[in-house]
């Protein structure tokens, strides 16, 4: 095990300080938000599935990871030496020029891709990817119309978020790009209404993440398949969260077995150390054209780095070697198991269990319970998020290196975590039959208030205590 | 291209080599980002530092590497832009300026100049000079692209739904027109009157390339929003920011975690830009680009002298410039025969009937006037038609 020089122990002051700078030079509510649900928790020690709260000195389970970058586990030594190796030979890399890294890892990744997803192309991250696959699309086809889903999630730059389907992230910044129609997800009648002669390209999640966890059918996905091919527009599937092994195979889409037109990937590739992304596509004629005829049509200054090529290398490997979705489908089902039986236990808390392998979603039957249980689990050692597009979604996606006794680690924090909710509830269950306060316990500024006030009480009572 | 295909291999200094052994004078520098040379060892060693120490870390919570760098990009960008907003590509951080400023001004407006070149993500194209713009469907509405260097129509097409005016001080991509600084003042104060944010795009011209620690500097103006690139990490690891002013960030203080970035702003790549930030301040590459420019810009000189053919002028500022030809397909014969001749440059993507030269800003004199002499020789062999 490579050595860890992070600070093991942070004082309260030392706390005081990190967040005066950080409230100063990047964002005062960021801070106000995270601490109303416990996750104003500092990282330290990070490796395999967790880091070590240097607070508390809490190891903490990471069923966040960065939303599936922590595949391989955090800072996986394998992964850390070949980026140590790299940084003593390459650096970022020239724009201009190919290397024998980024072949390397071009040659990689087309082999992997499932059905002839076999041209790739570097972006510098997950929103990256998705602009240069939506210029493509665009551009070969010459058509205007992008068919996205309701509460997709996409990313935040200007192509991405104009196919973004929340309107928390969009709201703000309109007009978007016109051009862009939004359909419920898994609903082929729907699809089947707007995808026209008009329409460039679908683009979906196969497992919609931030969404709260849904898996889309199988049926759902041959027919946009067939629908794409009837109307000649491109099916692009966006697998950012869900590719490398996440879902139980090595990508998502082979659940179902529909190949799209174009695949995105991120997060994971870079191996939670760096940053890196592709678009890997089909070699049709269409889209073939395209890109002869506008070779620098989307150029990455930052993607595909000769460093961060270097590191996905190891990344597949480890993947490979390991057959980590094979580990991930096993404790996935495992950990959907103890869920189920979580939820016949306890109906007032928890409405739903879905999932496929280790990205397994729990809904709650109110929206402030997200908040409340990422609070609770962070007290029993869960470092764990509601989705920003569905609070009352917790995702559960811990590094799909994760064994058996860490995953019963987990599963009894969890445990905890629910018994806890239940001495609160009937406080709030009681607090939300008056009429307006369940909206108010379901609005976000309201839950960072009123949970900043609870947090504060704590910390009066527990003062000076350890939990 | 007709050439042979180079793969990069080793890299030092202002010289990258290919896989059999060949050694090049990088003068493009993946368009403005090895600033401080390629692969700085003192940069391999932060990175590797920051390895041991941290990972790219989860991206919505409050981490101290993320906290130190902001405080130190706030000492060391003049004036008041003191709060950070990270990306991990110039175009994200182009792309999250134009939010920042439709949601604080509460308005749809975006306005660059013609010949601008933003990046590549959405709003970044919508707000460029490219021919290919019509390729990709309609883009970002209430886009705009006035006339450069003309105030009177500035004052005609800024008004008050205009959330902010973008402007490179050098367009790169555009022959490395400058702007001057009675024209970004007059900007800054039609913004200022009509209550539009100013925005500088430093992303070609940061950490010292024009021969100022900042462009914006010199013309005389403070930005609300200033747009710093990957030499933010010294081509080692990327990460890029978005600068706003206290009052500009009090949008971001009302919305947090309304604009993400998983890899934007990560640990690790915050530790190497803090070791970035400290070799910068340590060896004030902008004295080095504004001798070693004036030295380059004499060769150049003397080249369009010479070349009255092929070349038809330089224009630019410190290590920031470019050579204008007669056409397209000569400036992509010119990049050829550099290549042939051990040198790396690339046409302009606005203007693609220049060339732009930008070499590390540490370059000796030696290696200046290797780059000059190795051009001459590519000069010379376009002119014989070889």
């Amino acid at each position: 095990m490579a050595e860890n020089t992070g600070p093991a122990t942070m004082t309260k002051q030392d706390k005081a300080r990190i967040f005066a700078l950080f409230g100063r030079h990047i964002n005062r509510n960021q801070i106000k938000y995270l601490s109303a649900g416990h996750l104003d928790v500092f990282e330290t020690r990070r490796e395999g599935v967790g880091f070590t709260d240097p607070l508390t000195g809490r190891r903490m389970y990471d069923c966040f990871t960065a939303a599936g970058c922590f595949n391989v586990s955090r800072r996986n030594p394998e992964v850390l030496a070949a980026l140590e190796a790299a940084a003593d030979e390459v650096d970022m890399g020239s724009r201009l020029l190919p290397s024998p890294h980024k072949e390397a890892l071009a040659r990689r990744l087309s082999a992997l891709a499932p059905g002839d997803l076999d041209r790739v192309l570097f972006a510098a991250g997950g929103g990256e990817a998705v602009e240069c696959a939506l210029k493509l699309a665009r551009g070969a086809t010459g058509r205007p119309k992008i068919v996205s889903t309701v509460k997709a999630y996409h990313g935040h730059t200007g192509f991405a978020l104009s196919a973004n389907g929340k309107e928390h992230y969009r709201h703000c910044f309109e007009p978007l790009m016109p051009g862009f129609v939004f359909v419920p997800f898994n609903d082929l009648d729907a699809a089947a209404k707007v995808i026209d002669g008009d329409t460039a390209a679908v683009i979906l999640e196969p497992v919609q993440g931030e969404a709260g966890i849904f898996p889309g059918t199988p049926e759902y996905l041959r027919g946009l398949r067939d629908l794409c091919d009837r109307h000649g527009a491109l099916l692009i599937f966006d697998e950012i969260q869900t590719g490398f092994g996440r879902t139980g195979r090595m990508f998502a889409s082979e659940h179902s077995g529909v190949v799209p037109d174009i695949m995105t990937v991120a997060k994971s590739l870079g191996g939670g150390l760096c940053a890196n992304a592709a678009v890997i596509h089909r070699d049709t004629p269409l889209l073939r054209g395209f890109r002869e005829a506008h070779p620098d049509f989307h150029e990455t200054h930052a993607g595909g780095g000769d460093l961060a090529c270097r590191v996905s290398l190891k990344v597949l490997d480890y993947l490979e070697q390991n057959r980590l979705w094979e580990n991930a489908e096993r404790q996935g089902a495992r950990l959907k198991a103890a869920l189920n039986d979580l939820m016949r236990a306890n109906p007032r808390i928890i409405r739903e269990v879905r999932g496929v392998g280790m990205m397994v979603g729990v809904e709650y039957i109110h929206e402030f319970m997200g908040p409340m249980m990422s609070d609770a689990l962070a007290r029993h050692g869960v470092f764990a998020a509601y989705s920003g597009n569905a609070p009352q979604v917790m995702r559960f996606m811990a590094p799909i290196t994760v064994s058996d006794a860490e995953l019963d680690g987990i599963i009894a924090a969890i445990r905890a975590a629910v018994r806890d909710m239940k001495t609160l509830l009937p406080l709030a269950l009681l607090a939300a039959r008056v009429p307006g306060v369940l909206k108010l316990l379901n609005n976000e500024k309201m839950q960072t208030a009123l949970f900043s006030w609870v947090r504060k009480a704590e910390d009066l009572f527990s003062r000076g205590g350890g939990n | 291209m007709t050439t042979p295909k180079l793969l990069e291999g080793a890299r030092q200094g202002a010289h990258f080599f290919d896989t059999g052994g060949r050694r090049y004078l990088d003068a493009d520098c993946s368009a403005g980002i090895f600033n401080l040379g390629r692969r700085r060892p003192e940069l391999a060693e932060a990175l590797k530092r920051a390895a041991r120490a941290a990972d790219q870390g989860n991206f919505p919570i409050i981490s101290e590497e993320k906290a130190l760098l902001a405080e130190a990009l706030a000492h060391f960008v003049p004036g008041p832009l003191e709060c950070s907003l990270y990306g991990v590509t110039r175009g994200e951080a182009f792309d999250a300026a134009c939010k920042v400023a439709r949601g604080f001004t509460k308005r749809p407006g975006l306005a660059a100049l013609e010949g601008a070149w933003h990046g590549e993500t959405g709003f970044a194209l919508s707000l460029s000079q490219r021919a290919d713009r019509d390729l990709y469907g309609p883009l970002i509405p209430e886009t705009a692209l006035l006339p450069f260097g003309d105030l009177a129509a500035a004052e005609r097409a800024v008004t008050n739904t205009t959330a902010a005016v973008f402007l490179e001080p050098v367009q790169a991509e555009n022959g490395c027109r400058a702007v001057t600084p009675e024209y970004a003042r007059g900007l800054a104060d039609l913004c200022r009157a009509r209550g539009a944010l100013l925005v500088v795009d430093e992303t070609q011209t940061n950490f010292g390339r024009t021969g100022a620690r900042f462009a914006f500097e010199r013309l005389g103006v403070e930005p609300d929003i200033l747009i710093l690139g990957e030499a933010l990490g010294g081509g080692m690891f990327p990460i890029t920011v978005t600068l706003l002013t206290q009052r500009v960030n009090g949008f971001m203080n009302d919305h947090p975690l309304i604009h993400l970035s998983t890899f934007g702003g990560s640990d690790v790549a915050c530790l190497v830009a803090r070791a970035a930030l400290g070799l910068y301040a340590a060896e004030k590459p902008w004295d080095n680009a504004a001798a070693m420019g004036k030295r380059l810009r004499a060769a150049l000189d003397g080249l369009v002298e010479r070349f009255p053919d092929l070349l038809s002028g330089v224009a630019g500022e410190g290590l920031l410039l470019a050579l204008r030809t007669p056409s397209p397909e000569t400036a992509r014969a010119l990049c050829a025969a550099c290549l042939e001749n051990g040198l790396l440059v690339a046409a302009g993507r606005a203007a693609r009937d220049t060339v732009v030269i930008r070499p590390s800003l540490l370059v000796t004199e030696a290696e200046t006037d290797e780059l000059a002499s190795s051009l001459e020789a590519a000069l010379r062999a376009v002119s014989s038609g070889a």
